[in-house]
């Protein structure tokens, strides 16, 4: 017999997080490392919040000279961080990363129809080190993201090399951290949990999410 | 024939000394290249295993758990794991070093499962070797939810619940109907100490014997929903109180209600909608005024307010049941009768392509477009009916799912039977109202909204 909260799951309403990460050559080592730590530690305060448990689903997308789906839409539930490989050197494909995310979101985000309960509108978090090196590519997808009715959109740029002028292009929502260690990554993801909550109580009205204020380490780029 | 005696066949003679010498020589070589040996398989083995990609699925505290690995047989020759009875799961071995976990997680966290192993080959029972895996548990999501209460200084303060029984007399020693109503706050605002937004009011107008009822969700991220849902739902019962307590309102809106139903012509039908209009669409109109007075006087914007309106009026006349009604918004509002199967809905949910969009009461277009707005407006000549509903979606997502499931008789079966077996529904039964706030708590995975009910019956 299929198990009931399963059925449930699968019916209900879910809030998809959708998380792009710069995997090029300049995250190898300790940046990568911290993310992980970071990530890890974003998972398991996400896991004692009740309506996250409930809804919060997450996909992890890589981007480097390769873009990868890490780990499709899953909920957070069975969610299990997968292994992270970033390779030696490489161009930063982000315009690829996000026309990737594009036919992922097609693909996995419900849309509400008389048979079935649409997911709420889906959250972006893209993180990077340095700046697209497929620059059409990246102007193009621009316009095609915003199509995709994400909720809300943060991008964060890491560490001296990150350039925030692209960013800007696809989001208001741009943050900076100056170093790319582990204090930084943890308090960024922190505040992404944080982020993620809200966006699970924000129903209906709003057009774009109120986040919560950024911690110090996090600055924002206006 | 012993070593020494191979020597010398082989033409080797050697002093006692210098036999025993080459006799430790070669058995320190030997032993060395076997020490090598035992340990490269060892090492072997160890790296094999440790690569071996076990992953077993997440657990959920209080929920059944099983999960299996397989080791390989060609290399491990017996096994267990540690640390699965700390979080109340068993490893069970089978044949061909297959392992099933299973149990009832008792503790949530990530963990590590430690697997102890003997190599093939290993020769000292004592030389085990060991490998962890990471197990996690989440907590069971029921537990966690805090239920804080609403800080009763905050702007706008309304009670976490509600509920009200509104009993009306027997009349000639036949039973009235009567109306029950709860309201109750989601366990996503309790969790975070957030007010109720819903709200609901209903009355019976004796003098004329009418019944109001109105039912309004406000949106969970306004700010001032609270007092969004409360003015939609006092402004519009007032309205329609204060129109039917004008007797030539009164007189010729129940004539052209009676005239429709002797004769169902355009004319008649004209005039009973414009009657229908002024009480009902009014109703929604002064309300939608009476927020945007609000917002003005607060210096904020109208959408602050936004809240969803479902109001209906009602009464009993010697051809049947009257029904007109007004529906912004989602949630449902349904005449339900149980003995006919039967069961008609007073227009449909306003859903968008996402979770929680909706239309509300407060966005001006409600009432700039007269074709959609007159779409709002429902009327219905009843011989007689089990139930008129009106509910948020707080109660209406859980119960029906989707939009689909409105129109299928078997779940307004269904929801019904859910609510009699707990929310007794008999004639004057003032204490349905509990049952009923107590029914509003039932469990519903991902469906934590605020949740209010209101049943003519």
């Amino acid at each position: 017999m299929p198990d009931i909260y399963s059925l449930l799951r699968n019916m209900g309403r879910r809030l998809p997080v959708y998380m792009l990460i710069d995997t090029s050559g300049s995250m190898r080592g300790e940046p990568i490392e911290s993310v992980k730590v970071g990530l890890e530690a974003m998972l398991s305060s996400l896991r004692q919040e009740p309506y996250a448990l409930d809804t919060v689903n997450i996909s992890i997308i890589t981007f480097d000279r390769e873009v990868k789906v890490l780990a499709p839409l899953t909920p957070l539930e069975d969610f299990q961080l997968p292994e992270i490989v970033v390779p030696e050197s490489g161009p930063t494909f982000t315009g690829a990363a996000l026309e990737l995310l594009c036919k992922q979101v097609d693909a996995e985000v419900r849309l509400s129809t008389p048979e079935r309960k649409g997911d709420w509108m889906p959250l972006l978090f893209l993180l990077t080190d340095g700046k697209p090196s497929d620059k059409q590519a990246y102007n193009n997808v621009i316009p095609e993201i915003k199509k995709r009715h994400f909720a809300s959109i943060v991008a964060c740029a890491a560490g001296m090399h990150a350039k925030t002028e692209p960013l800007k292009q696809l989001t208001d929502q741009v943050f900076a951290l100056d170093t790319l260690d582990s204090a930084s990554f943890k308090k960024f993801f922190q505040w992404v949990s944080a982020s993620i909550e809200i966006g699970n109580k924000s129903i209906g009205a709003t057009d774009e999410l109120e986040l919560p204020p950024p911690p110090e380490e996090v600055n924002v780029i206006v | 024939m012993d070593l020494k005696d191979r020597l010398s066949n082989l033409m080797i003679e050697c002093s006692d000394a210098r036999f025993e010498d080459f006799t430790q020589w070669i058995v320190k070589k030997l032993w060395n290249e076997y020490d090598k040996d035992c340990m490269d398989k060892r090492v072997i083995i160890e790296n094999q295993i440790k690569e071996l990609p076990i992953v077993i699925p997440n657990g959920t505290v209080g929920k059944e758990y099983s999960a299996t690995i397989r080791l390989p047989e060609d290399v491990i020759e017996d096994y267990w794991l540690d640390g699965l009875d700390d979080i109340g799961l068993q490893g069970n071995p089978e044949e061909h070093n297959v392992c099933t976990i299973s149990g009832v997680p008792t503790t949530a966290g990530s963990f590590e499962i430690v697997l102890r192993y003997k190599y093939k080959g290993c020769i000292d029972e004592k030389d085990l070797l060991q490998r962890g895996f990471p197990i996690v548990i989440n907590p069971d999501p029921r537990t966690l939810w805090k239920d804080v209460p609403t800080p009763e200084d905050i702007e706008y303060y309304q009670p976490d619940r509600d509920h009200t029984y509104v009993k009306v007399e027997a009349r000639d020693g036949i039973p009235q109907k009567d109306i029950v109503a709860a309201s109750q706050r989601g366990r996503s605002h309790a969790h975070e100490g957030n007010p109720r937004d819903d709200h609901f009011r209903v009355e019976y107008l004796e003098d004329c014997g009418w019944y109001v009822m109105a039912v309004a969700d406000g949106a969970g991220s306004a700010k001032y929903s609270r007092k969004g849902s409360w003015l939609a739902c006092d402004t519009s019962v007032e309205h329609c109180k204060s129109y039917f307590s004008d007797e030539k309102s009164l007189h010729d809106f129940e004539e052209y209600i009676t005239t429709y139903n002797g004769e169902a012509n355009d004319e008649y039908r004209k005039l009973l909608g414009d009657s229908i209009h002024q009480l009902i669409g009014n109703a929604a109109f002064k309300s939608y005024k009476a927020i945007e007075a609000e917002a003005v006087s607060k210096g904020v914007p109208i959408k602050n307010y936004a809240t969803t309106l479902l109001l209906a009026v009602c009464k009993k006349f010697d051809f049947g049941w009257f029904v007109a009604s007004f529906w912004v918004g989602d949630g449902a509002m349904c005449i339900y009768d149980k003995e006919r199967k039967y069961f008609k809905l007073l227009g449909t949910p306003d859903e968008g392509e996402f979770a929680g969009q909706t239309r509300f009461l407060t966005m001006p277009e409600i009432f700039r477009d007269a074709t959609s707005f007159y779409g709002r407006l429902k009327f219905s000549i009843e011989q007689d009916f089990t139930a008129l509903m009106l509910m948020t979606d707080g109660v209406s997502d859980p119960m029906f799912e989707t939009d689909a499931n409105l129109n299928k008789i078997e779940k307004w079966d269904a929801l019904w039977e859910n609510i009699t077996k707990e929310v007794k529904l008999t004639d004057d039964n003032t204490e349905s109202q509990y049952q009923l706030m107590q029914w509003l708590d039932f469990w519903s995975q991902g469906n934590h909204d605020d949740r209010t009910i209101a049943i003519l019956y």
